[in-house]
């Protein structure tokens, strides 16, 4: 049945707009870094893979809703999106007045993410592979201890309202990527891999009645405060979840 | 004679001192304050700093609904200097939160949908895990609802725990939840709310524009703003708190920290009572009193002349360089005898100190165990913590109807064999450990002979058990036996 | 409606007393989704799954019982006994109260490891043998969409262990969530009581 209806979502796009977002994706070149929270100094490695350039639009999820129509404000399922679901939405097709069609998407759940990108023969990025394209900045694949690039995340979280800025308003990464810090959170495949219990003071002293299998919960650098608020984030947050500043991005195996 | 005479005079002090010290008791008589019983809900008054809710006076303890919205908004540090702080409730410090003691508090946390991070609240008013924090932790466009009864009485901080813990507190998320003992507090006339805190920008103090937060500076506790409630000049001025002379004056002073310990002085001023640590030690007659970050005081004062009184972080930098000062307008007719003149501003020199140290101290510790014995337990230790811990605990307790003890366990001393073979094979079904019954899968375990024989030698080594010294010879016997 | 309680309109824009937007009263009204279930239902996941018989089955044929859920793997150390354990009590405390609409459901977060023949050599190991326990494998993609409904948490750490949060959940006949248990070693008897109440509605 799931085959069916991808083929359908895959037919009904493919004349819109499918051609034009397959080409607005980079090469990722695999490699391994140690991410944040890891066991000790456990490299992580990372296959090659496609990365979309700028984050899902308002204007591209509009077209999904046409062509899918379960993913409608008005039809889409409790188990699937809680109350806040495309909440800023005139109505079911058409974006708030103050919306910019192509701002970033945001105001969906997870399972909608999911789904969008499965439409798309895509998948929502690993948390290691987000990561990954994540620490660049503009001239250096991996910019985590330089000062300037901490600096820039953390001044973000302090700005108000940036979910309405346009995609591609931040800066270019050394991939070539777009917007990865700066506008929106972004959606995981693994989002709930983070094992936080929110009560952080607790984390440190890791109670192994809630999450069992101690060595998940260290954090490598605990200077890496920018890192550290997308882990909160994402242990805040539950698959149906929607929120204002939360959008996403679509990847793709390079060896398919 | 003499000597009767002599203990029965001791014997009627002694008794008269029981009865005094009985009567004293009874004056305060404990109540539990978990079985208080709740009559009727309200919803609380949250106020904004610098007032505070009226008081509890004679009401029952309630069901107490509390809403707090977190807010993320930028607002002005100092003149031509702005912040984004995190708020409870739109202000810095948060809402005051006003209950009595036994009250039943329904809290539901709300993180507004503009806001970027999740947040919860840590209440050190309540008794449990995290203070809250674990209940309350809430997603953007998000709330979470949970509930607590306040067992003592006393002024608390709340602040938010979300990592990294430091910054959500040093952008402005904390607050002042007081819990009044029944009958409420001794009337005053005028009641205020002052929470200091420490600030750390990117700029150096008054350097002008949006301020973002610097995490070293917090780290290395340099501040660059010191202030009452959230920025410079909160009060003062047009925003100064106000009194009439002759009026008793209560102020529930907080701090936030998140480094600072306060040293808390109104200048002109004497605290009449100081509330220590806003607990229910009384003091009289003080002039400064130090309220530590994440800590509390309550001070009262009767205003006896005019005047402006300023209100200082006594180390005295902090007021007049970073921002820590307020003032208390008293008006009224001038009262000569009591007071006549100027108030007048002293700077201090801070003198050099010392430091002292004590000589170390080194214990030397020596070991006379066997060797080969102590090894083996040392390992055997870190194999239980893996493997067996989980079910057996950590004193080998076991679990009641669940997984059977370890400590002083007549069925594991009776056998060693049956206990080696449990390891490696398995077991299910009934068994009597200790006059009591058990009917459970243990897993067999997946070891090394050595491992066997080591984890063993920890069990049976520990807990009162019999000191056997498990050897690897020991477990290939009884699993060829098999 | 915030402000005029059941009031409908006929045209789409804002409401003339509170200024917030109408929605249509379809989205209000509990529906049920495209494929029969109820709008909260777990069987409106379309993924397929093998049991530790070797049978290949979708989750709505779980449908008309209760379902008591639990993640695990079967190379887990720490905590999976201890839950495995709690299953056990509980199923023997509900059965006890004569209630045996109930089916056990043990999903393994390592579907890459643990085939039918591994689960059903588990079930075996556990004394969990009997037709009341189901043990399912799914894919990467199908665990971690039902793991995103039950709010379980995992990381696999190394080649043999992950890390999980440990929850015991509770569904409906019609797949719809009723109650959930958090940690190990906690008092059973709370979701014992709701797992009754539940299969004698």
């Amino acid at each position: 049945m799931k085959t069916t209806i991808r083929l359908a979502c895959i037919a009904l796009f493919a004349l819109s707009f499918q051609a034009a977002s397959q080409s607005n994706m980079v090469f990722i070149k695999g490699g391994s870094y140690t991410p944040l929270y890891g066991r000790d100094s456990m490299q992580v490695a990372i296959e090659d893979f496609y990365m979309d350039t700028y984050p899902v639009t308002n204007e591209a999820y509009v077209a999904f809703i046409q062509a899918y129509p379960e993913w409608k404000r008005s039809r889409v399922i409790k188990l699937f999106a809680d109350g806040n679901y495309l909440r800023k939405w005139a109505t079911d097709k058409t974006l708030g007045t103050e919306q910019s069609a192509t701002a970033a998407i945001t105001g969906i759940s997870w399972f909608a993410a999911n789904a969008y990108c499965e439409c798309q023969g895509k998948r929502l990025p690993s948390i290691d592979e987000w990561e990954y394209v994540a620490m660049a900045n503009e001239s250096l694949p991996d910019a985590r201890f330089t000062e300037n690039y901490n600096a820039y995340i953390l001044s973000w979280y302090e700005k108000p309202h940036t979910s309405n800025n346009d995609v591609g308003s931040t800066f270019k990464n050394y991939w070539g990527v777009y917007d990865l810090h700066g506008l929106v959170w972004e959606w995981t495949s693994d989002f709930n891999s983070v094992l936080i219990s929110g009560e952080s003071r607790k984390d440190v002293d890791n109670d192994a009645n809630l999450f069992c299998g101690k060595a998940a919960i260290g954090a490598n650098d605990l200077m890496n405060y920018a890192a550290f608020m997308r882990y909160a984030i994402r242990s805040s947050l539950k698959a149906r979840y929607t929120m204002n500043n939360l959008g996403f991005r679509c990847v793709k195996n390079a060896n398919d | 004679m003499k000597i009767l005479n002599t203990t029965g005079a001791i014997a009627l002090f002694a008794t008269s001192l029981l009865l005094t010290s009985c009567g004293n008791d009874n004056a305060q008589s404990k109540v539990d304050a978990s079985t208080i019983k709740v009559t009727g809900t309200m919803e609380a008054e949250l106020t904004s700093p610098p007032f505070v809710p009226a008081p509890v006076g004679d009401r029952d303890a309630k069901k107490l609904i509390v809403n707090m919205e977190i807010l993320e908004e930028e607002g002005t540090m100092a003149d031509g200097v702005t912040y984004v702080y995190w708020t409870f409730g739109g202000t810095v410090p948060g809402s005051f939160i006003r209950t009595r003691v036994g009250d039943e508090v329904e809290f539901t946390l709300s993180n507004h949908p503009e806001n970027k991070l999740p947040h919860n609240i840590d209440l050190h008013a309540v008794t449990g895990p995290g203070g809250g924090a674990a209940s309350s932790f809430v997603a953007p466009g998000h709330s979470k609802t949970f509930s607590f009864k306040t067992l003592n009485p006393g002024l608390y901080v709340y602040h938010c725990a979300t990592a990294p813990v430091g910054m959500h507190i040093a952008n402005g998320m904390y607050g002042l939840i007081l819990v009044e003992p029944k009958g409420g507090l001794p009337k005053v006339d005028k009641e205020y709310y002052i929470m200091q805190g420490d600030f750390y920008t990117k700029g150096e103090n008054g350097e002008p524009g949006l301020q973002t937060f610097d995490m070293k500076k917090a780290v290395d506790e340099d501040a660059d703003y010191v202030v009452f409630n959230g920025k410079v000049g909160a009060l003062t001025g047009d925003n100064a708190i106000t009194a009439n002379v002759g009026e008793t004056v209560r102020l529930y002073v907080g701090n936030g920290g998140p480094n600072l310990t306060s040293s808390f002085h109104v200048i002109g001023e004497i605290f009449d009572n100081v509330h220590v640590e806003g607990g229910d030690l009384i003091n009289k007659n003080v002039q400064t009193t130090s309220i530590p970050a994440g800590g509390a005081a309550i001070v009262e004062f009767k205003v006896d002349v005019p005047g402006t009184f300023i209100i200082v972080d006594h180390a005295i930098f902090r007021a007049f360089n970073k921002g820590a000062l307020g003032m208390l307008k008293v008006k009224g007719s001038e009262k000569a005898n009591l007071y006549s003149g100027v108030i007048q501003e002293g700077i201090y020199n801070p003198e050099g100190s010392t430091l002292q140290s004590m000589p170390g101290e080194e214990v030397v510790e020596t070991k006379t165990q066997n060797k080969t014995l102590a090894e083996s337990i040392a390992s055997g230790k870190l194999i239980y913590t893996n493997t067996c811990f989980a079910c057996h605990q950590a004193n080998g307790e076991g679990i009641a109807s669940a997984f059977p003890p370890l400590a002083e366990s007549d069925y594991l001393n009776a056998d060693l064999e049956r206990s080696i073979n449990i390891v490696l094979h398995g077991k299910t079904g009934k068994i009597t450990v200790n006059g009591k019954k058990y009917n459970s899968v243990m897993t067999k375990q997946t070891l090394t002979n050595e491992e066997v024989a080591d984890v063993l030698t920890y069990v049976y080594n520990s807990w009162g058990n019999n000191k056997t010294h498990v050897k690897v010879s020991d477990v290939i016997n009884a699993n060829s036996g098999h | 409606m915030a402000c005029e309680g059941e009031k409908t309109y006929d045209d789409t824009g804002a409401c003339p007393v509170c200024h917030m937007d109408l929605l249509t009263t379809a989205s209000l009204t509990p529906e049920l989704s495209e494929i029969g279930h109820s709008e909260s239902s777990i069987f409106n996941l379309t993924s397929q799954w093998h049991t530790e018989e070797g049978e290949k089955i979708l989750l709505e044929e779980l449908k008309g019982q209760t379902l008591v859920m639990v993640m695990i793997y079967t190379t887990c150390k720490a905590a999976c006994p201890r839950l495995v354990a709690d299953m056990r009590r509980i199923e023997e405390l509900v059965a006890k109260e004569g209630s045996d609409d109930v089916r056990y459901v043990l999903i393994s977060i390592d579907p890459e490891t643990d085939n039918p023949e591994r689960l059903k050599a588990f079930a075996i190991e556990n004394s969990m043998n009997g037709p009341q326990w189901t043990f399912l494998q799914g894919t990467i993609h199908s665990v971690r969409e039902l793991a995103n409904v039950l709010a379980v948490k995992y990381k696999q750490i190394s080649p043999m262990d992950f890390s999980h949060s440990n929850i015991i959940s509770v569904f409906n006949a019609e797949g719809i969530l009723v109650h959930q248990q958090e940690g190990l070693g906690v008092d059973n008897e709370v979701i014992v009581q709701q797992i009754i109440k539940t299969s004698s509605t």
